[in-house]
């Protein structure tokens, strides 16, 4: 469960978060919404530790992630998996390598990382493409690349940040639909965008920002 | 009822032995990407190289010319000449004098009689001295010093053998040893600092060239980070980026010093033999080389730690 507690975060010129508390049940599937400037990617920036609170707390699974430091931010990191509108995959690399990056910082056999990751490109329907460069794929095949990536090591998390940003609409659904198959199988599942025809189309709980203010969508 | 996500499934290799993976992986990729760019590569390990050679050849240099002078040398000893007018009675309460100091081993009491019969057979000129009058060398004492006295030690038992009344001089026959044992340890000094200094240079070159390669890679530590890695992580790459240098350094630098041996044995070995000497020129040998290759290594790692710890804290995903 993700706890957010009357949080804010203030800068020097603006405040990007005000007074926000929301609550997102184990195994729910939300999307965040608002303008551009609303605070969806500072949402996802404190969940991944990426900011902390000015006031208030955060709290996931009953942790107080103001107390998460040190080297215990990658452990807690690698609890989510996350998806850019800009993929950020390493183009040094291939698809399979990129895809297998998460479970090979969490250390597992080279096996278990061959058998996972291909599992989980089957799933993005990107089977057959492990050894292309990720640069000579489309825009929608780079974005299921990183889904896969965000969902190999099987999180508890998948949080996602305008993941259909760059897509046309029908590669758009095919990704939401991807995320809701995550879901289903029990991975809490946090969408941030901006594109409401797409997202009201779907049957999941609409939080909406404004200002950074939460205007919508607080209750369960 | 959904059944929640249980995190990470099969479970991950125990820590001990994920955390070997992660070091194999890290040695294996940062080799590979240093022979991606050999360039590179080998300007890092030339600069190393120099940085090592220029001290080990200056120590090799002096090791050697240490191993043949010790074949030259002959334990410490002085000569004390006594008055022209000192009877030998006097030569021989001034020898009991000198024999009860505690720094000094023995001593021989050369008679002047005998010093000018021992002058005369050396020189052919026994005729010539016969006509002489009066014999005009001194007794002398030869005092050999206990083993293992230092220059000052000398100094000083030089000092109280001239202040002993009836002796009129007193030569140091080793003084040469003792002014080449001088020349061979400031050598060492030298060469000592000259190291120091090369090897700090090595040290801001790979630390810098560890900055680059971080900086170069920025984007892709942003995400790793992101995606769950942690700072040791991060940096277990670029350290094994810094060993790979200091080691490769190291050997180029032994491979440098064993160059210029070579050029340099054929003289040296030549000169050698016209003073009669058994030694030969010798260079670093295998534990010479396994030395530099530990060295260029530590050195590397020290750089890359310094450098990536303080660069990768800073480096956080945006």
């Amino acid at each position: 469960m993700i706890e957010f507690n009357r949080v804010s975060k203030r800068y020097a010129d603006h405040d990007a978060l005000r007074d926000v508390s929301l609550t997102i049940a184990t195994g729910e599937m939300v999307f965040l919404t608002g303008h551009s400037g609303a605070g969806k990617t500072t949402f996802l920036r404190f969940l991944m530790l990426l900011e902390r609170a000015s006031m208030g707390t955060l709290r996931v699974d009953g942790r107080d992630t103001a107390r998460i430091k040190g080297r215990n931010i990658g452990r807690y990191r690698g609890e989510f998996g996350i998806v850019f509108q800009d993929h950020q995959l390493l183009y040094d690399r291939s698809v399979l390598e990129n895809v297998a990056l998460p479970l090979e910082i969490a250390g597992f056999r080279p096996r278990d990382i061959q058998r996972r990751t291909r599992a989980a490109l089957d799933k993005v329907g990107l089977l057959g493409r492990e050894k292309a460069n990720p640069a000579v794929l489309s825009g929608g095949e780079q974005q299921r690349v990183g889904i896969a990536r965000a969902v190999v090591a099987r999180p508890r998390f998948l949080i996602a940040d305008e993941p259909t940003g760059n897509l046309d609409p029908q590669l758009s659904a095919e990704i939401m639909g991807l995320f809701e198959a995550f879901n289903r199988v029990g991975v809490t599942v946090i969408v941030a965008s901006h594109d409401l025809a797409l997202i009201s189309r779907l049957r999941h709980r609409i939080v909406t920002l404004k200002d950074g203010r939460l205007v919508a969508g607080a209750g369960l | 009822m959904k059944k929640p996500a249980t995190g990470l499934g099969t479970a991950p290799r125990p820590t001990l032995v994920s955390w070997i993976h992660h070091h194999r992986q890290a040695a294996s990729g940062s080799l590979r990407r240093a022979f991606r760019l050999p360039v590179a590569t080998g300007l890092t390990w030339l600069v190393v190289g120099i940085a090592l050679a220029l001290p080990a050849s200056l120590l090799v240099i002096l090791q050697n010319i240490e191993a043949v002078t010790s074949d030259m040398r002959s334990p410490a000893r002085f000569s004390v000449l006594l008055e022209v007018g000192a009877s030998l009675s006097d030569a021989q309460d001034i020898l009991k004098r000198v024999e009860s100091r505690v720094d000094v081993q023995d001593v021989t009491l050369i008679p002047q009689d005998q010093a000018l019969a021992r002058f005369a057979a050396d020189t052919g000129l026994v005729g010539m001295l016969d006509s002489i009058p009066d014999n005009p060398l001194p007794h002398t004492l030869l005092v050999n010093p206990i083993d293992n006295v230092e220059s000052e030690g000398l100094a000083q038992l030089a000092r109280a053998l001239e202040a002993v009344r009836g002796v009129d001089q007193v030569v140091f026959d080793t003084l040469w040893q003792a002014r080449l044992a001088g020349v061979l340890q400031s050598g060492r000094r030298l060469a000592m600092g000259i190291g120091l200094l090369m090897m700090m240079g090595a040290v801001l070159i790979l630390a810098n060239t560890i900055r680059l390669a971080i900086d170069a890679r920025r984007d892709e530590i942003a995400v790793i980070k992101l995606i769950g890695a942690d700072d040791a992580y991060a940096r277990r790459p670029f350290l094994y980026t810094g060993l790979w240098s200091g080691f490769g350094g190291g050997l180029l630098g032994a491979i440098m010093v064993g160059i210029f041996f070579i050029y340099l044995a054929e003289p040296v070995n030549q000169l050698l033999q016209l003073y009669d000497s058994d030694r030969r020129f010798t260079g670093l040998g295998i534990m010479g080389v396994m030395n530099m290759m530990f060295l260029g290594g530590a050195l590397g790692l020290f750089s890359a730690w310094h450098a990536a710890t303080s660069q990768l804290r800073e480096l956080e995903p945006r």
